[in-house]
């Protein structure tokens, strides 16, 4: 065995025990608890960041709606008119179509 | 090569929006995160809450890490920065001492002499320099890797790895001379 040989031997030694000394230290490599906790501080900061932008949607949308209502309150009250015996029939329409699929369904054995 | 593909599409999912897949890269990484952390702070307790921390940030950075890029080099290198933002904003060198001291206690049943002389080697190392070592020597990682991780210039890591590694050799007793 060479010198070079003898050293490098001796420095994989060394890498060796240091690195079963910080072996001792290791965490497990499964841990359920930290990840479950990671998981509820992502889907806690996921919850804040959906309400923040809900409400910061909500706020533009009032603004506007308040800035616009002038201008869109004649524009509704003309529509509604011309447009309420629709809108009736439309949501009778609606009704129906969800009482009737509910009992197909029933029927198939898709819903109980 | 598998693992690594593996971890490409969980990142993709996750990118995606997919907390269930974004919850398998803490399986599959919290521990490399929180091993480094507790060597580069030597405070459990502290590695632990800097690792949750970790991971929060990454989960609002997914979509910014490269395709292909190593996922426990990014997760380590944002550990390192909190790790340091930590240091900086508290004066936390004493505390962490102090707690250090603590934990030593607590872990005395580890087999104990090289064990202690090794923590309190690494305790007494430079933050950058510890984290290379904790890194390259402790967790395998390449040179180019810690590198990366660190963002230091790969000259430095390699230098704070020789280094680093002189002066825990020594503390164990083993001369650096003998061990390359």
């Amino acid at each position: 065995m060479t010198q070079a040989d003898k050293n490098l031997a001796d420095q994989n030694r060394a890498d060796d025990r240091l690195r079963a000394l910080f072996a001792l230290d290791e965490p497990p490599a499964r841990d359920p608890v930290f990840s479950t906790e990671v998981m509820a501080r992502v889907m806690r900061q996921r919850f804040q960041e959906d309400v923040a932008f809900l409400l910061g949607v909500t706020a533009v949308g009032a603004g506007a709606l308040w800035a616009l209502w002038p201008v869109l309150q004649p524009v509704l009250l003309t529509l509604s008119r011309g447009f309420a015996p629709a809108l009736g029939a439309l949501a009778l329409a609606g009704c129906a179509l969800l009482v009737l699929d509910a009992r197909a369904r029933t029927a198939v054995g898709l819903a109980s | 090569m598998i693992l690594t593909s593996l971890d490409e599409s969980l990142v993709a999912a996750a990118q995606g929006g997919s907390a269930e897949a974004f919850s398998r890269l803490v399986e599959r990484h919290q521990q490399a995160v929180r091993a480094f952390l507790r060597r580069a702070c030597g405070n459990w307790a502290q590695a632990d809450d800097l690792a949750q921390e970790t991971f929060l940030a990454a989960w609002t950075r997914i979509g910014r890490l490269k395709t292909g890029a190593s996922v426990r080099a990014w997760l380590c290198g944002i550990g390192y920065n909190k790790h340091l933002s930590a240091v900086r904003s508290a004066g936390r060198d004493r505390a962490r001492e102090a707690s250090y001291e603590a934990d030593r206690d607590a872990t005395l049943d580890a087999p104990a002499e090289d064990k202690l002389a090794l923590e309190a080697a690494m305790a007494c190392l430079p933050a950058e320099q510890r984290a290379c070592v904790a890194l390259c020597l402790a967790a395998d990682f390449s040179h180019a890797e810690a590198s990366d991780a660190l963002r230091l210039p790969l000259g430095t890591v390699k230098s704070h790895v020789s280094r680093g590694r002189a002066r825990l050799l020594q503390a164990l007793g083993v001369s650096s001379d003998d061990a390359g």
